[in-house]
């Protein structure tokens, strides 16, 4: 199987991600879209180093991204709950306290 | 003129001692205590004085040894030069001059004017601005003494400018009263119309000599330099560059020295401190303009216009003057118009040629007005009145202020001119002048306005008495009218005090003055006995000061003084019987009384200025201001700030706080900087390196080039990160060939794509002179077999007889054919083509002329050898 289907699959999965945050409101929803984002871009790590196998930088460089991913989801799961606390909600078109 | 080697310090110190003490007292002043700043401010110019006195003395004795015309300079340091239209460099230099006339202002300025030092202790001891005071009246001696000093005009300049400065403080120098400030801008702008005329007469010397040193200028004024025609834009060839230049410069001194018409803000400057007045607007300041026709009298003698002018205009504002005087009720005003009047004796005396008279009468009444004002102050001080004293609640104060009366009345008999008191020398040696121009001119001008100077003079000289003395009587003798008066500050205080010391001593040296002044410039031949006595101001004058020698005629002499003794009893006189010991106006009763309302509101001069000058200026700045309002405020101020605000609204109201909002303009940004760097930019120029063309692409990340240098559709070089790429190019490569046409006489160009088919070239449109020379002819030009050809229909071909019908232009070399200069230039086509690293690729081509020579040898043999051929 040839790396373009790779790239076809990272693109799907990352325009999927990159819609859904752009549309949905609910946090919850936008926080699993970008989850997706990078999950994509995990793919196409792991893809190219499969292709390119001098190295294992690709590979390194996914562990990362679900490390930093991790850690992520925490912080975003605490503003969630902090947010739904104030709001009693977590649509985020509610959030619109700073503006002009 | 004889320069003396050494440089003298002491002319410098003169004026840096006042200088520096004005530094102190007004950066530290407030800080002192009052009697250290009185200490300061007097003991600063008690040593300029004994100065002075030291420099004087050099000066005296070079003189004794024989030295004419002896000077003392001191040479500080070069200012700045600047460049004529002649293309004469003229340096400006710091240099002070002590000759025999700036020796005699200097003692004048710095003796009196410590006197009056010494007067302001006392005068101004409870008044809170006391170090302001002091500082201001330094800085004013020091530019005063800048003003004589200095050596050439622009020196001069700066301290005429300084001495204007300080006067407008001091007027205004109780600012918090509306009334004085105002009268210390009246001052000031009267002053700048002044300066103005300064100026220009200044610009029209130092273009006429070429220097501005007073020196030069006399000198040439002497050799006849101003006798030579004149351009002076907008007045064309002006027949006597010496009369525009006198009369520009007596426009300064009319500003300066409060003559008719700009002698408005003298009785108004009595605003300011008691001491100013006699100080700067009576014995120093406003004499600087008699200073500078004096120091100039060589220039000023040549032309008789001018000193007519002069001597009119001094005569009429003595006249003017002396009758406003008659009638006022306040000392001061008095005063003040006085002096007015009596500048215009100096000026009638400069202006009939008499500049050592007119300067004498600078020096007399420098001590008797200084001491008039002085015991106007006392009196004031005593009465604890403020800003001025009006006279007729006054009265009978010979009994409280004894030294005060007895000073005021021996100023009195001295500006009334009573026989032996300075007043009556100096003001009869005015009179003979005037006497001696009716007798020695053959001009029919001059003896008119030698009779006008002599009637007006003496008329002035009655008036001049008679309210001196109605100003005497009213207020020393009778009963004092403001006894049972309150001190609440409407009326006068009931029970005045003579003077503290320190007012006292001025009062008593300056009527000294008043006295024995006069005696250094008695007549050289008296009048009716005919004794000659030794004349020493006239001797030691003539050093600096031209004009006339004083008539030796006892006919004229007698005369001259029979009028001044005559109009002095008659003031006197009738002001004795008018005024002594009498408490109301008895003048208002006797005459007119609409009259009496007119001269007593100044003529109304002032309401004629306000009508005719300010009224249209103002009316002029109202409609300017207007337009200034709407239409360039609006259009540069409120026009901008609109924008600004809109547009602010607009960016502010996309921070709606919405997150998705946020994500998408990130989204389109991001897809925006992807589309921008999706195509690569193409872009080629020609750049000459040395000899050969360089053809530059832009740059970019990652892109690749290759290159078609000569556009025939096959890229010469392989993709290549080189962006500059010098094609050598043969003559297969040439696109187009221009012929390049350019008159040398117009500098215009026009160019013409070259074909096989004949061209007309248009070349009238270049040049008219070619259309008259060509007339109808045509000139067309074709390529044939890349070379160039030209057909001139007869036209004469440069630098050739024969005139072939057709001629060939070699590559690179211009032809000239009479007038037209023609260039044949090649053009070349490149291509450039650019690669990104996606792989995208565009392509740019430019059409470029080769420089002149520039095609290569075998192109250009090709021409040369088309050309043999055809021969």
């Amino acid at each position: 199987m040839g790396i373009g289907a790779y790239l076809a699959l990272a693109s799907v999965l990352f325009g999927i991600g990159a819609v859904g945050f752009l549309t949905r409101r609910n946090m919850l929803i936008q926080l699993m879209s970008i989850e997706l984002m990078l999950n994509s871009a995990n793919v196409l790590l792991l893809a190219f180093n499969r292709a390119y196998p001098g190295n294992h930088d690709g590979q390194v460089f996914a562990f990362f991204v679900i490390a930093v991913a991790a850690a992520e989801a925490a912080v975003g799961l605490a503003i969630v709950i902090a947010y739904y606390r104030v709001r009693k909600t977590i649509e985020t078109d509610r959030a619109t306290l700073l503006r002009y | 003129m004889h320069e003396d080697a050494s440089q003298q310090l002491a002319l410098l110190l003169i004026i840096l001692f006042p200088l520096a003490g004005a530094v102190v007292n007004g950066l530290f002043g407030r800080r002192l205590p009052r009697s250290l700043v009185g200490f300061i401010g007097v003991g600063s110019v008690t040593v300029s004085f004994i100065l002075s006195i030291t420099a004087f003395a050099e000066l005296f004795a070079l003189r004794g040894e024989g030295v004419h015309e002896a000077v003392l300079t001191y040479q500080f340091y070069e200012w700045f030069s600047l460049k004529l239209p002649s293309g004469a460099e003229v340096a400006i230099n710091v240099r002070f001059l002590m000759d025999s006339l700036s020796g005699v202002m200097t003692l004048i300025v710095t003796g009196v004017g410590g006197l009056i030092h010494l007067y302001s202790v006392g005068y101004m001891s409870d008044d809170d601005g006391y170090p302001r005071f002091f500082s201001y009246l330094n800085l004013f001696m020091a530019s005063m003494l800048i003003l004589v000093l200095g050596s050439s005009l622009p020196v001069m300049f700066v301290g005429w400018e300084g001495v204007g400065l300080c006067s407008y403080l001091l007027i205004g120098y109780w600012y918090e009263n509306r009334d004085y400030a105002s009268a210390g801008r009246k001052a000031f702008v009267a002053n700048r119309v002044g300066d103005f005329g300064v100026l220009i007469g200044m610009f029209i010397l130092v273009g006429v000599v070429g220097s501005f040193e007073f020196a030069d200028i006399n000198a040439a004024a002497a050799q006849g330099y101003f006798r030579k025609d004149f351009m002076m834009w907008p007045f064309g060839v002006v027949p006597s560059i010496a009369t525009v230049a006198c009369l520009f410069l007596f426009l300064g001194c009319t500003g300066k020295s409060a003559q008719i018409p700009l002698y408005v803000w003298l009785p108004d400057a009595m605003a300011g401190p008691t001491p100013v007045s006699a100080l700067i607007h009576a014995a120093t300041m406003v004499t600087a303009g008699v200073y500078l026709c004096c120091r100039l009298s060589p220039l000023f003698i040549t032309s008789d216009v001018a000193m007519s002018v002069i001597a009119v205009t001094g005569t009429l504002t003595a006249l003017l003057a002396a009758t406003i005087a008659v009638t006022q009720r306040e000392m001061k005003k008095i005063l003040a118009y006085s002096t007015v009047s009596q500048l215009g004796f100096m000026f009638a005396a400069v202006g009939v040629g008499y500049f050592a008279a007119g300067f004498f009468h600078v020096f007399t009444h420098a001590f008797f007005k200084a001491c008039l004002f002085l015991g106007a102050g006392s009196v004031m001080h005593a009465v604890h009145a403020h800003g001025d004293a009006d006279i007729f609640k006054l009265g009978g104060l010979k009994k409280q202020l004894p030294t005060t009366r007895w000073t005021f009345l021996v100023s009195c008999l001295a500006i009334a001119g009573v026989p032996l008191t300075s007043g009556f020398f100096s003001k009869d040696e005015i009179l003979l002048g005037a006497t001696a121009q009716i007798f020695r001119s053959d001009d029919s001008l001059m003896v008119a306005v030698g009779w006008f100077t002599l009637i007006g003079l003496t008329l002035a000289a009655v008036m001049t008495a008679f309210y001196m003395f109605r100003l005497y009587f009213l207020t020393f003798t009778g009963e004092y009218r403001s006894a049972g008066e309150s001190s609440d500050g409407h009326g006068y205080d009931a029970h005045p005090h003579e003077s503290p010391a320190s007012m006292k001593i001025p009062l008593i040296f300056l009527g000294l003055g008043a006295i024995f002044a006069g005696y250094l410039g008695m007549p050289h031949i008296t009048p009716f006995v005919g004794t000659h006595l030794p004349s020493w101001w006239g001797h030691w004058m003539e050093a600096s000061v031209a004009g006339h020698a004083l008539p030796e005629s006892m006919n004229t002499i007698n005369i001259a003084s029979g009028l001044a003794l005559a109009a002095m009893a008659i003031g006197i006189g009738s002001a004795w019987v008018l005024y002594r010991n009498k408490s109301k106006d008895v003048l208002a009763e006797k005459v007119p009384a609409r009259l009496y309302a007119l001269v007593f509101d100044k003529w109304r001069v002032d309401e004629l200025y306000d009508t005719v000058i300010i009224g249209p200026i103002k009316q002029v700045a109202t409609l300017v201001g207007r337009i200034d309002m709407t239409f360039v405020d609006a259009l540069l101020t409120r026009l901008p700030s609109f924008n600004a605000r809109e547009v602010g609204r607009f960016l502010s109201r996309m921070q709606n706080g919405v997150v998705h909002t946020y994500g998408m303009v990130l989204v389109i940004g991001v897809v925006s900087v992807m589309a921008m760097f999706w195509t690569p930019r193409a872009h080629v120029e020609g750049a000459l390196e040395g000899e050969t063309l360089q053809l530059v692409a832009a740059p970019g990340f990652g892109y690749e080039y290759r290159w078609d240098g000569d556009s025939d559709g096959e890229f010469e070089s392989g993709w290549s990160t080189k962006r500059i790429y010098a094609p050598t190019y043969g003559p297969e490569d040439v696109r187009k060939i221009f012929l390049y046409v350019r008159s040398p006489r117009t500098g215009a160009s026009d160019h013409y794509s070259l074909t096989e088919q004949w061209t007309r070239l248009d070349l009238a449109r270049l040049d008219a002179a070619w259309r008259r020379t060509q007339g109808s002819l045509p000139i067309v030009a074709r390529l044939e077999d890349g070379k160039v050809q030209l057909r001139m229909n007869g036209a004469q071909v440069f630098g050739r007889t024969d005139t072939p019908d057709v001629i060939e232009l070699p590559t690179g070399r211009g032809t000239g054919i009479e007038n037209v200069l023609m260039v044949p230039r090649a053009t070349v086509e490149a291509t450039v083509e650019v690669r990104n690293a996606f792989g995208n690729v565009s392509t740019a081509s430019r059409e470029m002329t080769l420089p002149d020579g520039y095609l290569p040898e075998q192109h250009a043999l090709l021409l040369d050898a088309t050309k043999e051929g055809s021969r």
